[in-house]
């Protein structure tokens, strides 16, 4: 075994053979898991994108697949034009045009060329963004779909006789394409420290389409969101598909589109790991600072006198206890209150889905890099409470001010801070995310591997 | 116990010695060691002698690599603590007995030590035999009394099988047995070949077991000399006449070429002559004396003459 070798066995003896801090680890997935159970087992809010029993299909996470779908059934190749003459501007993100998709079903396959109140025209499929054009507000524009073979394509005009091409999409076999219409609900978010309360309701969207080819008589109106006619605010049923005139009017609600506002029972669940970190901290601090409060790191200079690769051997130590502990810890929290998830709002959290996983690999190693960062501040204090409360401060603190400030600071507050990386547990974008999961990752690592090159240095230069 | 060391290491001359030559360290304004040389070599126990604060631990400090000299420097066979590949196994060092977590089980405490240094697992047992702790090894530490920490923290310093070993004040609160005990194997290491410094305070606990002293103050060496020259070079001949003609004899023992001083009533005393000749020329001369001692200084009494002006309360912290 080589010489760094002997310092890791070392070093993770010294972890090992402190009955209290391995029972403080052991708290900490204890913690961990307990909070999962307690917050899946209370009352949750239904997730967004409606509920449907247990096997039905959904929306991939963090989509809704809402709004209203007149629609006829398209064999093989086929084409329908459209002219959208209104359009109400209930959200910016409002939507009203056409669509193709492989069936009823929520989260089915689809494309759809929609126009927007303010973000223009845009094609999109399977919930993500295709391209996007401006449109002339006020003025009447046309919009195009066509399949040929298995290609879909999407067009857009101005004039109805120069086309212009958004981009492409494969959809072959029997498929449903019509017209669409869709908004966002009216949100209200009300943020005070250390709470959020979200009040929303459904906006009604409405357009009117003229020029419709082919007419759409006899066409299958599949209303919103469970079949035709669906209740607006007041309660009333609204109608969701008329034509008259050689005129279209079409009202709906709910989106299709990311779910801003959506339950994420994924990183509801691991939230624990916020407790259980408390143990973790505490333990990597004391590791250090035991040391040198007791006279051991005389001992362990002594027989190791290259300090720095002491330090490199516990980061490595530490490092992978944490991402154990974290591994551990959030397996067993989604595996424990699954069954009580699924009960309370029908739905699974299945440890196969990519982003599930991509959620407890990072809180692994979320508590892998709190662990290194911990034991770097404490190698630089030599000090417990100082170490301790850094490591809080840095971690805890953002998110208790964050909640209490205006959503753009506290996402600088989010970003600037070591406790970014906590966004790495997200398993999709919500309207307060201020980072995606690998950068909020990264800018813990960085705070870690900073602080860390800073106590190298302190413990090579200074005296023991 | 002590005398079942099993070392098979057969420390040779020159690459287990201990050198430190003009060493200096400054901690602020206070010079902690000032040039100090002195050589500890293989064979027998050196002791390292000064009041609290002379700079024995910071020397010690020194040449563990612990702290950085600001000057000169300090060898462990012949090269640097810092630059040993394995240091324990050149350099074994007992500074502080009570650095163990309290928690962990002696021989855990020895087991990470052993990682640390590449030593096979097996050695952990061994020391704990060698210093009696076998049938407690599997106790917390923070259950153990001072001599049983004691006896850990020289197990400690055994691990590495070293041919050279320090020991801070190895005695520090430990009772009669426990003294003896460590004195009969600070000898059997220094029979066995291996360069053996100890530390301490007080010159009574090195009396009967070191064979050469260093003795520094203020951090500057006072004496680097074997046991047996120290004696009596602190004795100096000094003879206590007790006498009730002290004028007469005075005179004649000052005629005769001794140097004098009267002492308490009725005591004189004489330096620069023997006994016998001061007992000779005071009978020739007919002056009645009722006494006459001869003054052997304790190591204790020499000691406190040379360190009388270099003790130094002011702790380092």
């Amino acid at each position: 075994m080589s010489e760094f070798g002997w310092l890791i066995r070392a070093e993770w003896t010294k972890l090992r053979s402190v009955p209290r801090w391995m029972m403080a680890l052991g708290a900490a997935i204890g913690l961990t898991v307990l909070v999962a159970l307690l917050t899946s087992a209370g009352a949750g809010s239904e997730a967004t994108g409606g509920s449907g029993p247990d096997d039905s299909p959904r929306p991939p996470r963090g989509f809704q697949d809402g709004g209203s779908f007149t629609y006829k059934a398209l064999p093989a190749d086929g084409t329908l034009i459209a002219r959208v003459v209104s359009q109400k501007d209930t959200s910016p993100w409002a939507k009203a045009g056409l669509m193709i998709r492989a069936s009823q079903d929520r989260g089915a396959a689809h494309a759809t060329v929609v126009l927007t109140p303010g973000h223009g025209v845009r094609m999109e499929a399977d919930f993500k963004d295709r391209a996007s054009t401006a449109a002339t507000p006020g003025k009447p524009t046309w919009l195009k779909l066509t399949r040929t073979g298995p290609t879909v394509t999407g067009y857009t005009s101005q004039d109805g006789t120069t086309w212009r091409k958004l981009s492409t999409y494969r959809l072959s076999g029997p498929a449903l394409l019509g017209l669409f219409v869709a908004s966002p609900d009216q949100t209200k978010v009300i943020r005070q420290f250390g709470s959020e309360s979200i009040d929303s309701f459904p906006a009604i969207a409405n357009a009117v389409f003229d020029n419709v080819t082919p007419e759409p008589v006899g066409w299958t109106d599949s209303g919103a969101p469970e079949g035709p006619g669906a209740e607006g605010p007041d309660g009333a049923e609204i109608t969701t598909f008329a034509w008259s005139d050689g005129k279209a009017t079409m009202n709906g609600v709910n989106d299709l589109g990311p779910d801003l506002y959506g339950d994420d029972i994924t990183r509801t669940t691991l939230t624990g790991i916020l407790l259980g970190l408390i143990a973790v901290i505490a333990v990597a601090v004391l590791f250090v600072t035991t040391e040198y409060r007791k006279g051991m790191a005389l001992t362990t200079y002594t027989i190791s006198p290259r300090r720095g690769r002491v330090l490199a051997a516990r980061t490595l130590v530490l490092g992978a206890t944490g991402f154990v502990i974290g591994l551990v810890a959030s397996v067993a929290a989604l595996l424990l209150s699954a069954p009580l998830i699924r009960a309370d709002k029908r739905r699974d959290i299945s440890l196969t889905d990519p982003t599930v996983l991509r959620a407890v690999l990072c809180t692994a190693l979320l508590v892998s890099l709190v662990m290194i960062f911990s034991l770097a501040l404490a190698t630089l204090f030599r000090n417990t409470a100082a170490a301790v409360g850094t490591a809080l401060v840095g971690l805890l603190l953002p998110q208790i001010i964050a909640t209490g400030l205006p959503l753009s600071a506290a996402r600088w507050l989010t970003r600037l801070t070591p406790s970014a990386a906590f966004e790495a547990q997200q398993t999709f974008r919500h309207y307060d995310t201020a980072l995606s999961p690998w950068p909020a990752l990264a800018v813990l690592f960085l705070y870690a591997a900073l602080t860390l090159a800073l106590a190298s240095r302190t413990l090579t230069t200074r005296d023991a | 116990m002590a005398e079942s060391t099993g070392s098979t290491a057969t420390p040779n001359g020159s690459s287990s010695t201990i050198e430190v030559r003009g060493l200096r360290k400054r901690y602020g304004a206070a010079l902690a060691v000032d040039d100090l040389t002195f050589t500890v070599p293989p064979g027998r126990v050196t002791g390292f002698v000064g009041p609290n604060g002379a700079g024995k631990s910071t020397t010690l400090r020194l040449i563990l690599g612990l702290d950085r000299p600001d000057g000169g420097t300090a060898l462990v066979g012949g090269r640097p603590y810092r630059s040993l590949r394995r240091p324990i196994t050149h350099l074994g060092a007992m500074l502080d007995a009570s650095a163990v977590h309290p928690s962990r089980k002696a021989s855990d405490h020895l087991l990470w030590m052993a990682h640390a240094a590449g030593l096979k697992k097996a050695r952990v047992a061994e020391v704990l035999e060698q210093v009696g702790l076998s049938s407690v090894g599997r106790r917390a530490v923070g259950g153990y009394s001072l001599g049983m920490r004691q006896r850990l923290g020289i197990a400690a310093a055994l691990l590495g099988d070293p041919p050279m070993l320090i020991f801070d004040e190895p005695v520090n609160g430990l009772d009669p047995d426990g003294v003896r005990w460590i004195r009969i194997l600070l000898r059997s290491l220094a029979a066995e070949g291996r360069a053996v410094l100890v530390s301490s305070h007080l010159m009574s606990e090195l009396e009967d077991t070191a064979d050469h002293l260093v003795v520094i103050g203020r951090g500057r060496l006072i004496a680097d000399t074997d046991v047996r020259s120290l004696l009596a070079a602190a004795s100096d001949d000094r003879v206590v006449v007790r006498t009730t003609h002290r004028q007469e004899a005075m005179t004649s023992l000052s005629r005769a070429g001794a140097t004098v001083a009267a002492g308490e009533s009725g005591q004189v005393t004489v330096a620069g002559l023997p006994a016998e000749r001061i007992a000779a020329l005071l009978t020739s001369d007919g002056i009645p004396f009722t006494g006459l001692n001869e003054h052997r200084a304790s190591l204790e009494e020499a000691y406190m003459d040379l360190t009388r002006d270099a003790v130094d309360y002011r702790e380092r912290t």
